[in-house]
């Protein structure tokens, strides 16, 4: 259920009379068709017309009584990507979305229940409601082609399958892998899903609609066996092993979501019931269990978090340039940070020339590059060869030959001005007029690096979020000088690895170093009043960030941590914090570095006691809300970048903040946050501020009123 | 007719098969030379219109090397490519016809190039035993499956390794080279000094980063091979002449130490008309001014084919021996060498000056990777002729059924 409406919903166009499902009867073979194709909709996306044509359809292939029955895609690529959002946005109700859902069962199970054979040709992403289709047929074809995708990925909407997903795959592949797939929201490829039991048989898409014809005319009608395994199937269909099972995955579940997400253990519940009481009664608590998710809070905000993702695809390009064409790309600084950024690079189709500053270290560069590589293959990412292909498209060496090609160079050397003002030198004597540097920086101003350049037009910032391959965000930096297709060149390059790009301007720690430093500056002063260490980034998780703030210093390290602080604090003239430097001062560096606001011995972390006595006050015991505080602090900010112009619009903050910086997704962002609690953050700041400081009084805008969203 | 330009190359180092490149094959060390040869040359791979790679012990995983080239390296998959082989001189014959191809405006930019991993030469099976197993896994029934198998017998079961005798002569290179300095009265002494002279000039040669120049590293898991591991600085006339012969331990003078080792590598040069090159702002190393094969009675001089290729390819430049500058010349064998330069005086085409010869020595000392051999001597006489300013210089080599081969370059501009 990931798929963007389409834009003409919006615009409520008059819709087209030719129905998006269509049945098509029995040629020669004996088989018959049912063709789905919603008119002007790239993806297929359900709605509840298209619902309603199917079930004609049904009724149709019903009557028709062919021997066998063949569910494919009308267009190229595409199978169903999921429901479309825009029946989830504001305004429907419960039972309404209740009902659809309800709809939607009714259909699929008159598929399920038609007499004959029936096939999935699943030739494009099978998502959601898309899945939940071609469960309900009895076999799954699916092309072989990179663009294929099954996976019930309603979870990472905050919502749960509920056409009947969350009863026929554990029915199909076993309760286990069917609670693994549901939860984790996982979108398989073609070869993974016929390993999981998803998908019968994988075809060359040339030959997808033939084979679907061959089994559709000659299989048998046959009952889903539970698992693949005596194991699987007695965890799904033997009561005590499917309690124990279940109980496993729910306090699993709990442990992972902090309870703030409730659609798992929906899930979870829904699975459990089906299997002890029947289809229908699991189908009733899937029904009500996404009417109540659907218009709970954390389903629209992650929600409007997925949607806002894929809108971004195009939005980050708006009001830029025209981006060049990219093939070469050219890595300066093969440390962790360059080889993710060059492994991502070559893992998205670009032939990739790194340099670093001897052989010995384009060596160690290159292995990282080749196990990171290897490593995703082995969890499935990429294929075998495809792998081999990407560690062969990244070559090296110790100077700066073979950038000439280069049509964008991203420098990823350490976080110094000089060093960094060097290397565009250097750059600029080989590198052809029209390539694009990129400075992978998280705080240092882009205008600076780029002073002393003979053209600094050319070269943004693109900050990379480590372990790059993992983390979904690029922020690209626009400098004042900075040319509009030099910067639209950055984000085209961000959007094809596969990353989310956000365009801020080139203030101080930009949007996202900005906001955090400005939160974790905080989470110092509410030190230095005595809150204690733990109690702090307990609060923190608690609250549903992934990592306190104090945790999140030692891991970055004190002294690149220290230098974001001070200077986002110098730009909105507040006094640095001291306590890093008298840290830093005292060997305490960072986790790896001699421990910092934490010691580590081995795998124990305990606070730091010398904390405590540089900071020369006694830790009092735990007062007042620190999450809320710091939490604010951080929304606060967010909007002074709004108010600024450091952001060019709420969405892209929310995506920041979120992708780059572990907001909490199930608040959707700051600005969503903001928005629906609005009265409660206004005064909660005011009242902060007034006790503790004017650098916690809400912004202007805040207090104005006007929602951030409109919708 | 274009005039064709050698704009640059690379190669790897070349080590001792069973060393550091253990675990590369064929493909590998191609890739690792031509992503190389690209970089250095500063060419966009979407430049190039085709790829020919010369390769001797051929893997059966590769058909075609030099597809697997463009493929593994994400060049534009349009771009085709093909594998030649004349032993040691196939690289040469990727080189020549990638200058024939530009010449005959069929192409504006090829990358040539040779590989070779002598670490992993495919063995193969006794034809008795292959034979046999292919009619195993056509037959129906397990009991024809045991018959299909009945005449193979326990000797089948060690694998073939690949030809190292002359299938007319019988005689294996080593022996041939005895017969060659029989037959010219080229003393144990005088290949000595030719080895040691060779050990001596390479050694220099990278003291000096004329040959760093040629080879780019190869990055292994985690660290670098950046150079050459054959080149002997410790060698002495004393050492050479306490080794044993190996070819003829009786009357014999080929050691060890006076022949080419095993060697695996890679090397590979672009070639472009004169054109393009300008088009796209490349500077050239030097350009092909001709060249010619030639080949002998494998049953007389097997390795003496250079000395009469080398007329030919001068005439076809309208010059004389005297009129180059610069000569490398490919050691298989000392003794080849020595005898190589005594039929060309002989032959009344001229005498080569030692001093002009292999001036950062030869294969003795650098090694040998058969496939990729000619690459190297080609891209070592270039950048060699660009750094003096020579306006003539000869590339020639010799290889197994009596061929040979002689490429003339001459100054670009």
């Amino acid at each position: 259920m990931i798929a963007p409406p389409p834009a003409e919903k919006l615009v409520e166009v008059e819709r087209s009379r030719r129905p998006s499902v269509t049945f098509v009867p029995a040629d020669a073979s004996g088989v018959a068709q049912i063709v789905i194709d919603r008119p002007d909709d790239p993806v297929n996306a359900i709605d509840v017309r298209m619902m309603e044509d199917f079930a004609a359809a049904i009724a149709a292939a019903r009557a028709a009584a062919p021997r066998g029955l063949v569910i494919a895609s009308g267009k190229k690529n595409q199978y169903v990507a999921g429901a479309d959002l825009s029946l989830l946005r504001g305004g429907t109700s419960q039972s309404d979305i209740e009902k659809a859902s309800r709809s939607m069962q009714r259909v699929l199970n008159d598929l399920a229940a038609l007499p004959f054979v029936t096939v999935a040709a699943i030739n494009g992403p099978a998502l959601g409601g898309g899945l939940e289709i071609a469960l309900a047929c009895d076999t799954r074809i699916a092309a072989d082609a990179p663009n294929v995708r099954v996976g019930l990925t309603e979870t990472r909407l905050g919502l749960i399958p509920a056409a009947g997903g969350t009863q026929r795959l554990p029915r199909l592949i076993g309760l286990p892998r069917a609670l693994d797939l549901i939860l984790t929201a996982r979108q398989l490829a073609p070869k993974r899903a016929l390993r999981a039991g998803v998908i019968d048989e994988v075809v060359h898409p040339a030959v997808l609609l033939r084979a679907a014809i061959d089994h559709a005319g000659r299989d048998p009608k046959r009952k889903p066996r539970g698992g693949a395994t005596v194991v699987e199937r007695a965890a799904t269909h033997f009561a005590p092993a499917r309690a124990f099972a279940l109980r496993q995955a729910r306090s699993r579940t709990l442990a992972e979501t902090k309870g703030r997400y409730p659609a798992p253990l929906a899930a979870i519940n829904a699975v459990a019931i089906g299997l002890a009481k029947g289809m229908d009664a699991g189908l009733d608590v899937e029904a009500r269990s996404f009417g109540d998710l659907a218009v709970g809070e954390t389903g629209h905000s992650l929600t409007a978090l997925v949607m806002l993702t894929l809108r971004q695809r195009k939005a980050a390009l708006e009001g830029l340039g025209k981006p060049r064409p990219i093939a070469n790309v050219g890595i300066v600084g093969l440390g962790f940070m360059g080889s993710g950024i060059a492994q991502v690079a070559a893992a998205s189709g670009f032939r990739v020339r790194g340099r670093d500053r001897d052989a010995a270290a384009v060596a160690k560069g290159l292995s990282t590059i080749r196990t990171l590589t290897a490593d995703a293959a082995k969890k499935g990412v990429f294929e075998r060869r495809e792998a081999a292909r990407i560690t062969e498209r990244v070559t090296g060496g110790p100077d700066l030959v073979g950038f000439r090609s280069a049509d964008l160079v991203i420098e990823a050397v350490f976080e110094d001005i000089a060093t960094k003002r060097r290397v565009i030198a250097e750059l600029e004597q080989v590198l052809r007029p029209e390539a694009v540097i990129a400075s992978n920086t998280s705080a240092l101003p882009i205008a600076e690096i780029a002073r002393e350049a003979r053209s600094p037009e050319r070269i943004v910032g693109m900050h990379f979020f480590s372990p790059v391959h993992k983390m979904p965000l690029i922020e690209v930096i626009r400098p004042a000088g900075a040319a509009a297709d030099a910067v639209a060149t950055a984000v085209a390059a961000a959007i094809a690895m596969g990353k989310t790009a956000i365009v801020v301007g080139d203030g101080p720690g930009f949007y996202t170093t900005r906001v955090l430093s400005t939160m974790i500056g905080e989470a110092f002063t509410l030190l230095s009043e005595g809150d204690s260490i733990e109690a702090i980034d307990r609060a923190m998780t608690e609250f549903g960030w992934p990592v306190g703030p104090l945790q999140l210093v030692d891991e970055v390290g004190l002294e690149v941590a220290g230098h974001a602080g001070e200077t986002v604090a110098k730009a909105r003239g507040i006094a640095a914090p001291t306590i890093v430097n008298a840290l830093v001062a005292e060997g305490f560096k960072g986790k790896h570095k001699g421990g910092g606001f934490y010691r580590y011995d081995g795998r124990r972390r305990t606070p730091n006691p010398r904390v405590r006595e540089l900071l020369g006050a006694p830790t009092h015991p735990a007062a007042g809300d620190i999450a809320e505080r710091l939490t604010l602090t951080f929304v606060n900010e967010a909007v002074r970048c709004l108010d600024e112009g450091v952001l060019r619009s709420p969405a892209e903050g929310d995506l920041g903040a979120v992708l780059g910086l572990g907001f909490p997704p199930f608040l959707g962002g700051p600005f969503r946050y903001a928005d629906a609690q609005r009265h409660r953050i206004v005064t909660a700041l005011e009242r902060l501020a007034a006790a503790r400081g004017d650098r916690l009084a809400p912004t202007e805008s805040l207090r104005s009123r006007r929602p951030f969203f409109t919708l | 007719m274009p005039r064709v330009l050698i704009l640059g190359g690379a190669r790897t180092p070349f080590v001792r098969a069973g060393t550091e490149f253990a675990d590369l094959d064929v493909l590998d060390l191609a890739r690792a030379a031509t992503s190389e040869a690209l970089a250095r040359t500063e060419l966009d791979p979407g430049q190039v219109d085709e790829v020919i790679f010369g390769n001797v012990a051929r893997p059966v995983a590769y058909h075609n090397l030099a597809r697997e080239v463009v493929l593994s390296l994400s060049m534009p998959t349009r771009i085709p490519a093909f594998t030649v082989g004349l032993a040691c001189a196939s690289a040469c014959v990727a080189i020549t016809s990638a200058a024939d191809h530009i010449a005959g405006g069929n192409a504006d930019v090829v990358i040539a190039g040779g590989s070779e991993s002598l670490t992993n030469v495919p063995l193969t099976l006794t034809p008795r035993l292959a034979r046999g197993l292919i009619a195993a896994s056509q037959a129906k029934s397990l009991p024809a499956k045991a018959r299909s198998l009945a005449d193979v017998r326990a000797s089948d079961i060690a694998p073939v390794a690949p030809g190292i005798r002359e299938t007319s002569t019988g005689l294996t290179m080593g022996e041939s080279a005895e017969r060659m300095a029989a037959m010219n009265a080229v003393s144990r002494e005088d290949q000595d000094a030719w080895a040691l002279r060779s050990h001596r000039l390479a050694a220099a040669g990278w003291d000096d980063g004329r040959l760093a120049r040629e080879v780019g590293p190869v990055y292994l898991d985690g660290h670098a091979v950046t150079a050459d591991n054959h080149i002997r600085r410790d060698s002495t006339p004393e050492k050479l002449a306490s080794l044993r012969p190996v070819f003829d331990r009786e009357h014999g003078t080929i050691t060890a130490g006076n022949a080419s080792p095993l060697t695996d590598g890679a090397a590979a040069v672009v070639l472009a008309s004169e054109a393009r090159a300008r088009a796209l702002g490349l500077e050239a190393l030097a350009a092909v001014r001709s060249y010619a094969y030639a080949a002998v009675d494998p049953a007389d001089q097997l390795l003496i084919a250079p000395a009469y290729a080398i007329p030919i390819a001068l005439g076809r430049a309208g010059l004389t021996l005297d009129d180059i500058d610069l000569f490398e010349m490919h050691e298989a064998f000392a003794a080849q060498v020595l005898s190589t330069l005594a039929v060309l005086e002989q032959n009344g085409v001229g005498r080569v000056p030692v001093e002009k010869l292999n001036v950062m020595g030869g294969s003795i000392a650098l090694g040998h990777p058969f496939g990729a051999t000619g690459a190297r001597i080609v891209l070592t006489l270039a950048n060699e002729m660009r750094r003096r300013g020579a306006r003539y210089g000869l590339a020639t080599a010799c290889a197994a059924g009596g061929n040979g081969a002689a490429i003339i370059l001459e100054r670009a501009a």
